[in-house]
Formats: structure tokens, sequence, C-alpha cells
């Protein structure tokens, strides 16, 4: 499908940034998205969270951009803008008007080369509450909201950079420091630990010269450390119970798995389609739709750069015990194992992925967030079909391989339990 | 030439955007047509909206329209629930159905090349669904559960006991789309039936299409594939009595919770395109975006919670404003005084600057909301549920300019009654208690249905 293969311009300035141009001109907009090769990986006991409420500073202004500002002129120029931390990267991205991409790279570009000056004890403060607040309303105060965080404490070791979660613990939130928020900007944030997407509708030359023009002044480091790849393993299954405000019990099933773009990792994700992704998938089929005794059940394989985990989670309906829900994924497993899945079962996932694909072009801040996401695991942004293709070389050797290769290993099981 | 960094750049060139053009017609059964022509894509998204939303669920049948939504697509024209499911899978088209106050919204979103078969399929569920005994009492016992579940989501809570009070017990709009466990529960296949023989007409209908296709092809393909669906002569009615509330905090406790959430606001007049922009404005100032007033008061300053923000709501029949957030127990009433402060501080008046700020950001942000084949047919979708004038879309930017500062102040003054207030809060009474009490206004505990105790 040529949809599929975007033609991208690569370059890199002196100073080692990295960027990414790709025309699209359907419709006058620009989208600018940055990563850095930051994310919560990176962080040490104690620090945990750090490299979000890090991204939380970037929007309180740099050198000769003030408090608000930064927020205020892309809204003003009719963009929109966020930015998100995940365990291996932080992203930046705004999309604008097209005739406003000038203005991106020199928000863009101030706070990469010229944040430290603006950073004060005032700002910090002011997000280290914001940030505390979300992590209480965006898990403390939601039903089954510390379920990640007590899975993970459980899955890896301690120390596994996957190990603690993004947020980070509300302790380490409130003693961050000033000094830290200074070392972690000159830890990481150097031009040669990012790579600039521009996706839209604009003219390559003006682009490149608009890059070199912000961004080709500003000093390089050595941004040196990375957490170790180690392939933990549970020694035997690990059982968590936790009572919660909740109405309904429910479930968490977490095993090791593949790494992201690893051998298995495709063969995962499609296998946790054939369990949970439909109507008909073979759980939700069992548990809620014949035997009616879960309200919900869902599979997926969750994998990063530093660990991967597939997660099974179905909530019981009242008066169900969670014993006769885990009987019956624990048996499928077992089929898929023994078992082929059928053409129908692949064929059916493989096309509900494609058609995805060609929808996720329709935004171009998906696009260009995918640019980056490719250029940063496989080093070619351009990987679209290339991505498809590892779906649809899924077959049922690769599944039976996959499903055998990791869940029938040891798992962490958490159980929800309603306080009553 | 060295680089003047503190020099915000300025924008080169105007922007060059035409809007996507919508052509209309009509099937021979009067089911009307909006088409929009996009091809950038090998794709093509469809919105059918009937008029039959949670507003007309008759009293102690609340939840009536949503669950008709869930039991629709559980088997059609001949095929069983998971077979129509799989058959949708195969050809890796989304359909789905939603329901809100105002209507039921059948959705398709698929490749081109697999449009037909989708389309035959979606007609198989819109003219034919089955309404199986054993289909129905699943998906009402799930909604069951489901409404059960949602008592723990303090959002949804706050949510719920707001609408109540705001529009009060008179009011269709008051009661929760998916209903009460004990409603749910009292409704019966056959008003389920009822229901669909009732609402879901062409007449009572607008489909919106937008995606790669030929006018005339589509034309050939909704009439082979809708044009079976006939009408019926039916009178709707809902009720759609408000009152003026007192100004009142209204408290759901919450225990053990680790956060507030507030909402206040008040009952607010329907859409109109007579005020609209000056509405739009007003609240843009005030707490629409991150910038606005509200949130840099309560964020950015204050750091009292994640975010802020006010919006008007429209309804087709109603509307309210409202202010929400959600804030840590301790800085529960400090975050309230610095809402009511904003709310009265609306009312000395705007500033220029705020005023060339709102006009700006909302007229370049434009073509945004013209992206996704999604957003174009739920920006043509709004137009139709609004009856907004046909040249809507080409007037927006002219129209949002046109306001001026008195306009804003004066909207303040009609849609921002202090004296009219409702608060919400959902939180732990206990550790709340001492936190509101110098207000001076009324507390009432209330329960999930917004009911004094």
């Amino acid at each position: 499908m040529n949809h599929l293969n975007l033609n991208c311009t690569k370059g890199k300035l002196k100073n080692g940034l990295e960027y990414i141009l790709y025309q699209d001109k359907s419709i006058p907009l620009v989208s600018v998205n940055i990563w850095y090769k930051v994310g919560s990986a990176y962080e040490t006991k104690g620090k945990t969270g750090l490299a979000h409420l890090f991204e939380h500073m970037m929007f309180q202004g740099s050198e000769n951009v003030a408090k608000e500002m930064h927020f205020r002129y892309v809204q003003e120029a009719g963009g929109t803008l966020n930015g998100s931390t995940s365990t291996d990267r932080t992203n930046y991205f705004e999309k604008l008007p097209a005739n406003s991409l000038e203005l991106a790279l020199w928000l863009e570009s101030d706070r990469m080369g010229y944040f430290l000056p603006a950073l004060t004890q005032e700002k910090l403060d002011n997000q280290k509450d914001v940030v505390k607040n979300e992590r209480l309303e965006r898990y403390d105060n939601q039903p089954y909201g510390l379920a990640w965080e007590l899975i993970n404490t459980n899955l890896y070791p301690e120390g596994h950079p996957y190990s603690w979660s993004t947020i980070g613990f509300l302790k380490d939130i409130e003693n961050y420091t000033f000094d830290d928020v200074q070392n972690f900007f000159k830890k990481y944030y150097s031009p040669n630990n990012a790579c600039l997407v521009v996706a839209g509708d604009f003219e390559n030359d003006n682009a490149t010269n608009l890059i070199e023009k912000y961004f080709g002044l500003i000093e390089p480091f050595d941004a040196d450390y990375k957490p170790e790849i180690t392939y933990p393993k549970l020694a035997e299954n690990i059982l968590v119970e936790h009572k919660d405000n909740v109405q309904l019990d429910r479930l968490y099933l977490a095993w090791h798995s593949d790494l992201i773009f690893g051998k298995d990792d495709a063969a995962l994700e499609v296998a946790a389609d054939i369990l949970s992704g439909s109507k008909n998938s073979r759980l939700y089929k069992k548990l809620v739709f014949d035997l009616q005794i879960a309200q919900d059940v869902s599979a997926f394989q969750y994998s990063g750069k530093f660990g991967g985990q597939f997660m099974i989670i179905s909530t019981a309906r009242p008066g169900i015990n969670l014993d006769q829900i885990k009987k019956i994924i624990l048996d499928e497993i077992k089929t898929i194992c023994i078992n082929d899945v059928t053409d129908k079962e692949l064929e059916k996932s493989k096309n509900g992925i494609k058609s995805q694909f060609v929808f996720a072009m329709q935004n171009i801040d998906t696009v260009a967030d995918y640019l980056n996401h490719y250029k940063f695991h496989l080093g070619e942004p351009n990987s679209f079909e290339f991505d498809l293709n590892r779906y649809n070389s899924v077959d049922k050797v690769s599944i039976k391989s996959a499903v055998n290769n990791y869940l029938t290993k040891p798992f962490v099981e958490l159980r929800i339990i309603s306080k009553g | 030439m060295i680089l003047d960094r503190t020099q915000k750049p300025v924008n080169i060139a105007e922007l060059n955007f035409t809007l996507p053009k919508t052509e209309t017609f009509t099937l021979s059964n009067g089911l009307k047509v909006y088409f929009i022509n996009k091809t950038n894509l090998p794709m093509i998204r469809l919105n059918l909206m009937i008029n039959a939303g949670s507003k007309f669920d008759p009293k102690n049948k609340n939840g009536l329209s949503y669950l008709t939504s869930l039991v629709l697509d559980e088997g059609a024209g001949g095929l069983d629930a998971l077979e129509l499911s799989d058959e949708f899978d195969m050809l890796g088209t989304n359909f789905g159905i939603s329901t809100d106050n105002d209507s039921t919204n059948l959705s398709l979103q698929t490749l081109s090349d697999k449009f037909e078969k989708s389309l035959e399929l979606f007609s198989k569920v819109l003219l034919q669904p089955s309404f199986n005994k054993a289909d129905f009492e699943r998906e009402q016992s799930k909604l069951i559960n489901r409404i059960l579940q949602s008592k723990d989501e303090p959002e949804y809570l706050a949510d719920l006991v707001f609408d109540n009070v705001v529009l009060g017990d008179q009011n269709s709009y008051s009661y929760p789309v998916s209903g009460y466990e004990e409603t749910v529960a009292s409704i019966t296949l056959e008003e389920i039936k009822n229901h669909y023989r009732k609402f879901f007409v062409p007449s009572n209908s607008n489909l919106v299409v937008v995606g790669n296709i030929k006018n005339d092809e589509l034309f050939r393909l909704l009439t082979k594939h809708l044009n079976n669906w006939v009408n019926s002569k039916n009178d709707f009615s809902f009720k759609n009595i408000s009152t003026t509330q007192q100004k009142k905090i209204y408290l759901l406790h919450k225990e053990d919770s680790v956060q507030t959430e507030i909402r206040v606001g008040h009952h607010s007049p329907l859409r109109s395109q007579d005020d609209y922009f000056q509405r739009l404005m007003l609240n843009t100032i005030l707490g629409g975006q991150f910038t606005s007033r509200i949130n840099l008061n309560l964020r950015e300053r204050n750091g009292y919670t994640y975010g802020a923000t006010s919006r008007f709501q429209y309804y087709k029949d109603n509307a309210f404003f409202e202010v929400s957030t959600s804030v840590g127990i301790e800085n529960t009433g400090n975050a309230l005084k610095e809402i009511l402060f904003e709310l009265e501080n609306i009312h000395n008046g705007i500033t220029d600057s705020e005023l060339e700020f709102a006009k700006s950001s909302l007229t370049k942000k434009f073509p945004l909301n013209f992206e996704t084949y999604r957003q174009i047919a739920s920006g043509i979708t709004g137009k139709i549920l609004y009856n907004l004038p046909e040249d809507y879309f080409d007037e927006y930017i002219a129209n949002v300019n046109s306001v001026s500062k008195s306009e804003v102040e004066q909207a303040a003054k009609l849609f921002v009654d202090n004296n009219a207030l409702s608060i919400v809060l959902v939180g732990d009474k206990n550790l709340l208690k001492d936190k509101i009490s110098n207000f001076n206004i009324e507390v009432v505990e209330v329960d999930t249905k917004g009911k004094s105790l």
C-alpha cells in the first residue's frame, strides 16, 4: 500500500540533532514532534517520576519565553500542544497552521538550548504540586488506579528500570530538589540525544534552513547513561492481593515477555487480539458472552526497549470468585500452546491491524510521532510497511512458539478485591 | 548573521485553507444524506445520527435508549451476535453505536474497498436487528453491572449529581444516559423493540458520509442498502422544564477519597446564533483553554490541581454552564474560593489583549477542526443537531472576529450568574466539612441521584 510508504528526508546538524522531514500537503497544517531519548527507565531509586516532572518543567518557559507563554504563543497561533513521558522516551509536540512552523521551531529550540537560565525554585514548587495532584487524581483516586504500580514492583526485581511507574512515588515527587532538575537537563537534554520530526505542509528547503537557524547553535554534550537490558525471570508465581474501594473484584495476570520489535513481539500482539480483541475472541466469548462470569476481559502485549510484559485483565461479575476466571484463562493459554489458532482468527486480526494502519494516517500528529517511534527503535522512520509486514508474517507456528516461550512461565497475579 | 532569539517569529503568508464542500441528497425513503468527498486516504467514514437520545426515556425507564443501542448489534439479518461481529472484524471495519442525551449514533469507518460489504452489514443492524431474548438479557445485566461500577468513578459521580441538581427532576436531560440499576432492570425486551420501531426511522435520522468515493456511486450503494428502511408516523416528546436554583453546596460522600471532585455552575439558555460567539469568547477567556483565567489561577499559580476548565454544555434543547476540576482535599476550600473569585471577577470586565488572544486562537485553529474523516463528520453532525445556518462554517471566522469587548462583558452579566451557582463536591465528607464551613453557603449532603439525605 503506497499510503504507508512515506517519503522522508533525513538530516543531522553538526551538534548531533537528527531531523526528519515528511511532506503532506493535503491540509495546511504542520506538526513538530521531538523525542528525547530519556524516560522513567533512566531514573534512579528515590528519584522516580523525575523524567515526567521534568517534562512539566519544559512547559514553564525558557530564556526567551516567559512562564505561561509557551502555551500562550502556540494557542494564539491556533495550535495544539502537549508532551508525554513513557518508560523509554519523552516527547513534545505541537500542531499548528502551516504558516506557524517557525514559531514552533523557535519554542522547541529555546527550551532545548536555553532552558536552565529560566528555571526557578518557584516554578519547580508549583509543578511539584501540579504533579502531586496529577498522581492523586489519575492514580490514587481512581478505582484500580494502583494496579500498574503493584504489578510492576512485583514483576521486576528491585532497581529494574520498569519496576516503578512513570508518574513516580508520591514521596519521591515531594523530595525533588532544584539540583535534581538542573542535573537531569544537563544529563539528557542535549541535541545529540534528540530527534526532531517536521511533518505536514511546508517546503523542505525552508524547513531545513529554519532547523539550522534555530537549533544549529545549541551546544551538545555527552548524554551518557543508559539503563542496561536485562532479562529478569520469576522463579515462581507471585500472588498479590490488594483491597480497594471498588464494587467488582478484578484479576490481573502479568508475564515477562519480549522487547519491542523483538522476535516474538508481533506474535504476542496477535495472540492478545485472538484472546480478547473482539466479541468472538476466545476469552471474551467464554467469560463475558457464554458463561457471563466476567464483566470484561482484555489481553495485551506491552513492550519497551528494556522489558516486555504480557497482561491479561478481567473484572469479575458480582459474587464470582476470581479463581474461576483464572482457571479459564490459564486453560485457554494451554490450548493455544498445543493447538494451532485457526486461519480465520489469524486473518481477522491481520485485517484489523491493516485497517488501523491506514486509519492512523488521518492525523499528522500521529504520523509525526510514528516517524520518531520507528526512528528511535528501528533507525529508519519510514517503517510503516515494515511494521505492517511484521504482523502479516505472524503465522500459526510463531504464535504457538511465542505463547510457549513466555506464557507458560511464572507470572504475577494481582487481585484487587472489593473492601465491601 | 546572528540570530536574535528574543524575537518571536512572525507568521509568513496567509493560510490557504478551503473548507471541504458538502453535497446533500435525499433517498426516496426520505433519509437525508450529507456527503463530503475526501480522497487523501482510501477510507470512508459514515455517521448516522438518529434523534433518539436518553432525553426520550420514559419516567422510571432511564437507560432505555442506551440499552436499545447495546442490543441493536447483538445479531441481525440472520447473523447471530458473534457472527455479525466477526463479519465486521474480517473486513477490518470499525462499527460502533453510541448514545447521548439527544441522539443515538451509528458509525462506520472502513477501507474504501470494503465499503459496500460494510454497508451491507450496517444495513442489517439498522433494518433487521434480531433482538433475541438471550442477547437482551446478557446486555441488560452487563449494563446493570456497569452502572454499579460507575459508583467507583469520582468524575462520573460528580457529573451525575451536577446534571441532576442543575437541571432538576422535571427535566429529562437531568437523568443519566445509562440509567439507574433499578430502571434498567425494569426494562423489557418489548419496550426495546417499541423504542426501536418508534425512533429508528429515516425521517428521524440524518446520514453523514466523508470519504474516498464518488457521489453517484455512494448514492447507488445507499439506495441499494438503505432504501428499504421504512418510515412510520410517531410523535416524540420529553420533559424540559428548568427552574432556577438557589446557591447551595451539594456534598456527595465518597469514603477514603484522596481528592475532591468539584463542579460549579448553573442552567443556561439554549445555544443560539444570536449569542453563541459572545459566549464562546467569554468562555475562552474564563476557562476554555490551558491559558484561560481559571486554569492559570488554580494550576499554574496555586498548584491546587492538575487542571481546571469551564464550558457551556449545549444540548439540542437545553444547556448549562460548568466549571470543573479535581483538587487535593486540603485545598478544597482554597480552590473553591478561587473559582468563586474568578466567576465574580469576570463581571469586572476583560482586557483587549484577552479578547485578541481568544479571537486569534479560535480563528487560526479553525483548519485543525477539519483534519480527520471523523472530525469532518462530527462537524457536519453538530451542524445538523443544532440546526445551524447553511453557511455556519463559511461565516465562522467572521463571526468570531465581530465580537466586541462590550459584548463579552455583557455576556458575562447574562450567562454567569453567581447567585444561582450549584456547587457539587465529591469526596470524603469527614475531611471536607471544615474546609467548606466558612463560605456561608448552605451545605446539603446528597446521594448519587442528587437527593438530599
